[in-house]
């Protein structure tokens, strides 16, 4: 029996398809690697000071200066209208705080673009969230926000207590969460996956404890 | 020579079904593209229908001209698309350089540019070549392997769509470097 000569033809060409397609998600796949790789680097050493910095608020251009441990726990996110994840995570932030899981928090959206591309993008236009736009020299290298999106957690005292690129709802409340429990020994590695929301608030209203107590 | 204008044949089927395939998994971009070329007073759902039309229309030519090559009049019409896609290049270069032409979907970020035409004239060139005619015995196949071929088909656009349903994804959550 003979093979006619298109069907082998065929199944040579479909076969270097396949393989074509099988070498382009590989490729893929190192990249997204790397990009992990990078994104894991960034952000300021957790249990560090975080740093000072001012910032121009979008809406009513007004300027104003965040001084870490002032008591009041921060979620600090650098995003950028143009990035897809960005926008995830300003959903996300958006969410949990009108779900509660933010409250006593100052959350604050650092961007360094210019107001006007916040046009672009729906949720940057319409989110209820603070947007500043960073005034002081050297923010994005002491936050080691060298991309986007980053989320820093700083808890009352002004330490850094989660930072990285995430953008899932339940990694925002994590990061929530990490500002309000004990500070743990060790560096933040696995984030706590469901946050208990009567613990959160219960340790929300406790008042700011020193350093001394810990 | 049959060997040639077969593999030019099959080839143009397969990148037919990885196009279509990779266009479905990304309806939205490609409707971008479609908007380019049509007037803007064209309502988006229209604009929709045609990008969703296009991609149909590639996986069905290409499925049918690689499972069934006995139909001869297929030959003409993917040689007549090759003609569109150079005409595509060319107005896409001519207004809109630099574009990405959504081609191949999330598979490839091609642009409008000199390459690209190029590109499309090699696919019109490809579909010439498999117009020639060839012995009717080398493209005779029975039922059994066009049901094969049919099911390769649709293996090649089902990971071609995911492939590129999977790059687009992956493209999005990468973080972007944040300006200096």
């Amino acid at each position: 029996m003979t093979i006619p000569l298109y069907l082998a033809v065929a199944q040579w060409v479909l076969l270097l398809a396949l393989g074509l397609l099988v070498i382009i998600m590989y490729r893929q796949l190192g990249r997204v690697f790397d990009k992990t790789k990078e994104a894991a680097a960034l952000g300021p050493e957790v249990g560090k000071k975080a740093a000072e910095f001012g910032y121009e608020r979008i809406s009513d251009d007004t300027r104003h200066y965040v001084t870490p441990g002032d008591g009041q726990p921060s979620l600090v996110a650098f995003v950028d209208p143009t990035c897809p994840a960005c926008e995830q995570l300003v959903d996300n932030l958006g969410i949990a705080m009108e779900a509660g899981d933010l409250a006593g928090f100052r959350v604050l959206l650092l961007t360094s673009d210019p107001p006007s591309y916040l046009q672009i993008s729906d949720t940057f236009r319409t989110t209820r969230l603070e947007i500043g736009k960073v005034t002081t020299h050297g923010v994005r290298e002491a936050y080691n926000a060298l991309a986007t999106p980053l989320l820093v957690a700083i808890d009352g005292d002004g330490k850094v207590r989660a930072a990285g690129s995430v953008r899932q709802l339940k990694e925002v409340r994590g990061f929530g969460q990490a500002c309000l429990l004990p500070l743990p020994d060790t560096t933040l590695a696995v984030l706590p996956s469901e946050p208990n929301r009567e613990e959160m608030a219960e340790v929300a209203a406790r008042p700011p404890a020193s350093n001394e107590e810990r | 020579m049959d060997v040639l204008v077969l593999a030019a044949k099959s080839a143009l089927a397969v990148m037919l079904l990885a196009a279509g395939g990779a266009k479905l998994a990304d309806l939205d971009a490609f409707a971008g593209t479609v908007r380019l070329f049509i007037p803007r007073r064209i309502p988006s759902q229209i604009r929709e229908d045609m990008a969703v039309g296009v991609a149909l229309a590639e996986l069905l030519i290409g499925a049918l001209s690689l499972a069934i090559p006995t139909i001869r009049w297929l030959n003409p019409v993917v040689f007549a698309l090759g003609c569109i896609f150079v005409a595509v290049s060319g107005i896409g270069y001519a207004f809109h350089r630099g574009r990405s032409c959504r081609c191949f979907g999330g598979l490839s970020r091609r642009k409008f540019d000199v390459p690209g035409i190029i590109r499309s004239v090699a696919i019109a060139a490809l579909a010439a070549v498999a117009m020639l005619n060839v012995r009717p015995l080398a493209i005779h196949i029975d039922t059994a392997a066009r049901i094969l071929l049919l099911a390769a088909a649709a293996l090649l656009a089902a990971a071609s769509f995911t492939a590129a349903k999977a790059l687009a994804v992956s493209r999005d959550a990468q973080p972007r470097l944040a300006p200096q």
